[in-house]
């Protein structure tokens, strides 16, 4: 092989072996639509939801910890499937594992204050999903990350806001449209 | 000044794997075996020449009772392949 056959080589290899953003979109889309829903039925049915002093807190963590399961065990199946890992997709993967450790320690600290946590787990969201956006630069991606911190803003300047309504439009257009979009692009890092 | 090539990286199998080995954070032999387009004899005789000159890691495991070897670069590899790209293009140049 000689040298620019060899740079080919290099190149051709590099190419071929790109970040996979199509599985990760899927994330986007089922949380999305996951938290849209269940603040949709919340909204709509406060009092099944809050039938109990903890049926709240057991719909909103049952079903996201069951969301997070599936989850955690579709991106290890992909992973497999894929073959690699790139340091962007590591990258995402530190950064949201950090955010599931944070949103159950903000709904943990929530129950004790007695307190709404979504304004921060909204903040604390559209704050990842910024991070991911840029690290993947991808612009839909960013808005809905500003969209996301926009809404959370919007709970403190307007308190009398309801909160499931916002947390609803929040992940629909934060997650569910972005990732959506990014489902449907081909685009590559 | 031209240094010689890394005679190690001017195998096209091993050239390849390295090549994708500075891009992934991990990969594993499968994908390896897939995009060098080698037999899986060949590929394991060109990983444990890079693994024996420290250039990658070679962690092996179990997944469904299956072996599944993942492959990493070193700090030696990422070094070595820079190096080895960097006088590619010098000799490049002067094949021009």
């Amino acid at each position: 092989m000689n040298h620019s056959e060899q740079i080919n080589l290099i190149n051709d290899a590099i190419n071929k072996t790109k970040e996979q953003l199509k599985p990760t979109s899927v994330n986007f889309i089922f949380w999305g639509l996951l938290i849209s829903i269940m603040s949709i039925i919340h909204y709509s049915f406060p009092e099944l939801i809050q039938k109990t002093a903890y049926s709240s807190l057991l719909f909103w963590t049952l079903i996201p910890v069951v969301g997070m399961i599936f989850t955690i065990v579709y991106n290890i199946k992909i992973g497999g499937r894929i073959g690699y890992e790139t340091h962007i997709g590591r990258a995402l993967k530190l950064v949201w594992g950090v955010f599931n450790i944070a949103w159950i320690t903000l709904v943990i600290m929530s129950v004790f204050k007695k307190q709404n946590p979504v304004q921060e787990i909204l903040f604390l969201l559209g704050v990842i999903l910024l991070i991911t956006a840029l690290l993947i630069r991808f612009t839909p991606l960013i808005i809905g990350g500003i969209a996301v911190v926009a809404c959370s803003v919007l709970i403190t300047i307007s308190p009398s806001i309801n909160v499931l309504l916002i947390n609803a439009a929040a992940t629909f257009f934060g997650l569910f449209i972005p990732g959506l979009s990014l489902y449907l692009s081909k685009n590559n890092v | 000044m031209f240094e010689p090539l890394d005679k190690l990286l001017t195998n096209p199998i091993r050239l390849m794997v390295m090549s994708v080995l500075v891009k992934v954070s991990s990969c594993d032999f499968n994908y390896l075996k897939k995009i060098t387009e080698s037999t899986q004899g060949n590929l394991s005789v060109q990983l444990k020449k890079l693994a024996e000159s420290g250039y990658i890691s070679i962690a092996k495991s179990f997944e469904n009772n299956y072996p599944k070897t993942k492959c990493n670069v070193t700090k030696k590899g990422i070094l070595a392949f820079e190096n080895h790209f960097k006088n590619l293009k010098k000799y490049q140049n002067i094949d021009l």
